[in-house]
């Protein structure tokens, strides 16, 4: 459904999108995960017709982007970050007016409003003004609005961003049935739990540039399937840790990383009674003990070095 | 079609945005009735439109055959309604608020003026009417610069005038005329060939009043026009003779009110913007100029009815005469709205955010008020900045409004405003579309 290839957008001499590829297939929903300034929004942007890239190409639904701008804003809505609705107006307003914007009238408009609203779970609320909402149903009301026209394309840029744990849940909860019904949706979060929950498959980007793609699966392969365990160890004790490790079946490495120490193994279940009975051999406490299981996170930090909230 | 979904999209908010839109109307309408009732209007005509200012005029020795013509005068002006009194009574009314201000020439002033010496006109302001008082002292003080300028002119021209033996039988005869001896005079004037002392004063003053006559005329040729049209007001109902200054205050406080009103519209288009809904709007299968039409019809629209609503609160309240002209009214009131909508649409375009668009706007209202006769009449600045003026849009609506409000003229009589607002209106949004495409191009609007 979408191709993208090598796409590029400059501003001056920076290269807010730089060489970014990847597919998206009918009905799918991918996942952009970045930190804020990786270049999602721009991605987004230009893949929406509103920024002209300034390399590459783009197919969607097949019509090229550079050549079939028209085309493609048939094919696709948008739901920005920001909450993009005339707050001064009501939920019903909002709607009728971006449905005659797109053409549509009569009992066509009047039935679609119908749905969406009870979509949004705001039909009671449908005649109150939208600065009368709470966080939640105006992010809710957001996101129909983008399906107005009953696109086959949807671009979600970080639709939970400022609303509370339930509100994202509901949120979460529509998209899924969205995506569901056969929509192909491209997601863009910084949060990885998000990204982890909804998305079929994920690109990570970072600095304009698509550092990784796959399932959640294939990406967590990617930085090798260990599990990591940390605890607390002098400093002078390092050394026989790394003579130990070396000892240990599935151990593949010590390091040290903010003031602990971080055995690279395997498998946790097996190494953890080994380090266990090491640590009482050396007569030092079992201090503060953490085992961590590979995640988008660790792909993250190892793809970049930095943590996706840094 | 679409373009109307979108002006009628912006009209809809305007109404329910409960602060734009008292911002928009309520205002101007509730500043406009105040500005009537503080030029004297009386409601409904009750007191047949704007009334004058009150003035008092304390005499000093001046011939009674001169304070009747001077006061209506005065009156003709439509601006002063003058009462001549005594220095207690001018007191007295000063302090009740009855005049705004009273002018009181001393009691020898007549004499004094005559003999060259100094005189000391004083006014006396009613401290409750201080703009009103402040009108009256600097008519005064023109006036009197008039006079100064008028007199050391005379004597610059004419040295011999100052000839204190030539003066003294000026004065002798200017004495006798003022005191009311005509009949001395006149026995003199028939027995003037046995009287060489009379016919030298004759000569003489003859002589002077050729000289400021020859001076008067020479002033004028200099370039200082003043144009006076005196209209006697007809039919029924035609306002006592009182010209209604509301006719020249309406359209101007209108132009000025509407400048603000359909900037704050056009400025919507950065508010969308950083809302996102612009960048909706542009995922919408429509020409992106349809966005920018709809937006200028919205604030071409709201500008229509802003005018339209004072104009007919000026005409009911005030007995402004909106049936002199109603098409070219009607017709002014568009292309007024439309070219106020291109230049503010223009300048939100030129504007790379909200702030720097208030900045910007807030300059060129204020600069455009003040040259283009909204702040201050046009006849009160200098040649050179009325030059300036014709630059401004509004200048041109004012022109339009006057002629037709003041004068009883429709578009037909003069259709230079009219061509000169349709250009500015229509010229400036094909600009506006222009720059609208290449922004949404360079993704400046994004």
């Amino acid at each position: 459904m979408i191709t993208v290839n090598n796409l590029v957008k400059k501003y001056g001499s920076h290269r807010a999108v730089d060489g970014v590829s990847f597919a998206v297939s009918r009905g799918e929903l991918f996942g952009l995960l970045g930190p804020n300034g990786a270049g999602k929004t721009t991605t987004i942007s230009v893949l929406a017709t509103l920024l002209k890239s300034d390399g590459g190409a783009a197919v969607i639904g097949g019509h090229d982007l550079a050549t079939a701008p028209d085309q493609v804003r048939r094919l696709i809505g948008i739901v920005p970050q920001e909450i993009a609705l005339y707050t001064d107006l009501t939920a019903r307003d909002n709607l009728e007016f971006w449905g005659r914007l797109h053409g549509l009238g009569g009992k066509v408009l009047k039935n679609r409003v119908a749905e969406l609203l009870e979509m949004a779970d705001l039909t009671e609320q449908a005649n109150q003004k939208v600065e009368q909402y709470s966080g939640g149903m105006k992010r809710r009301l957001n996101l129909v609005v983008g399906l107005v026209h009953s696109p086959e394309v949807l671009y979600l840029d970080e639709p939970t961003v400022g609303i509370d744990a339930q509100a994202r849940s509901r949120i979460l909860e529509m998209i899924k049935q969205l995506s569901g019904g056969g929509l192909t949706v491209i997601y863009t979060t910084h949060y990885l739990e998000e990204a982890e929950q909804l998305c079929d498959r994920i690109g990570v980007i970072d600095k304009g540039k698509m550092v990784a793609v796959g399932d959640k699966e294939e990406l967590i392969h990617q930085i090798g399937n260990e599990d990591l365990i940390r605890f607390i160890l002098p400093e002078d004790k390092m050394a026989a840790l790394e003579e130990a490790c070396a000892q240990w079946p599935s151990c593949r490495g010590v390091g040290r990383r903010r003031g602990k120490v971080e055995v690279r193994v395997g498998d946790g279940a097996e190494s953890l009674p080994l380090i266990q009975a090491w640590l009482q051999e050396q007569g030092l406490p079992l201090s503060q003990l953490e085992v961590d299981r590979p995640n988008l996170e660790t792909l993250y930090l190892s793809l970049t070095g930095r943590s996706l909230r840094e | 079609m679409q373009v109307i979904v979108l002006a009628f999209k912006d009209l809809k908010r305007m109404v329910s945005d409960r602060k734009s839109f008292v911002i928009s109307l309520v205002v101007p309408f509730l500043l406009t009735f105040i500005m009537g009732l503080s030029f004297g209007g009386g409601l409904f005509g009750k007191t047949g439109g704007i009334s004058a200012i009150p003035v008092a005029l304390v005499a000093g020795d001046l011939p009674d055959m001169l304070k009747q013509p001077l006061a209506d005068g005065l009156a003709e002006t439509g601006f002063f309604q003058a009462t001549w009194t005594d220095t207690a009574q001018a007191a007295a009314w000063v302090k009740e608020g009855a005049v705004a201000a009273a002018v009181v020439l001393p009691a020898d002033f007549t004499e004094r003026f005559f003999s060259y010496e100094e005189v000391a006109i004083e006014v006396w302001k009613d401290p409750a009417s201080q703009l009103k008082a402040g009108i009256v002292e600097e008519v005064i003080r023109r006036l009197v610069v008039l006079v100064q300028a008028n007199e050391a002119a005379y004597v610059t021209l004419w040295p011999e005038t100052a000839d204190p033996v030539e003066n003294q039988k000026l004065e002798d005869w200017a004495e006798k005329f003022f005191a009311g001896d005509f009949a001395d005079i006149w026995q003199r004037v028939r027995r003037s060939d046995q009287n060489s002392e009379l016919e030298t004063v004759g000569q003489v003053f003859l002589t002077g009043m050729d000289r400021q006559m020859a001076l008067v005329q020479a002033l004028q040729e200099g370039g200082i026009t003043l144009s006076v049209d005196d209209k006697a007001p007809t039919g029924e109902g035609a306002n006592d003779g009182q010209v209604n200054l509301f006719n020249y205050f309406l359209p101007t406080f209108a132009v000025f009110f509407l400048m603000f009103s359909v900037a704050a519209n056009c400025r919507d288009l950065h508010r969308e913007r950083a809302s996102g809904t612009l960048q909706r709007q542009l995922l919408a299968p429509l020409r992106p100029g349809s966005l920018l039409l709809g937006k200028w019809l919205a604030a071409s629209g709201q500008g229509v009815f802003m005018l339209s609503v004072l104009f007919l609160a000026g005409g009911i309240l005030y007995r402004v005469d909106l049936t002199a002209a109603p098409l070219s009214l009607l017709t002014i009131v568009i292309l007024c709205s439309t070219a106020a909508s291109s230049v503010f649409m223009l300048l939100a375009l030129l504007s790379p955010n909200e702030k720097y668009m208030d900045n910007l706007t807030t300059v060129v209202i204020l600069v455009s008020a003040m040259l283009g006769g909204n702040m201050v009449p046009l006849d009160n600045l200098p040649g050179w900045m009325t030059n300036i003026s014709q630059f401004m849009f509004n200048y041109w609506a004012n022109q339009s409004f006057q002629n037709i409000l003041m004068e009883s003229q429709g578009i037909g009589s003069d259709p230079r405003p009219a061509l000169v607002l349709f250009g500015v209106s229509f010229g400036l949004l094909a600009v506006n579309l222009v720059l609208f495409r290449w922004r949404v191009r360079r993704g400046g609007l994004i």
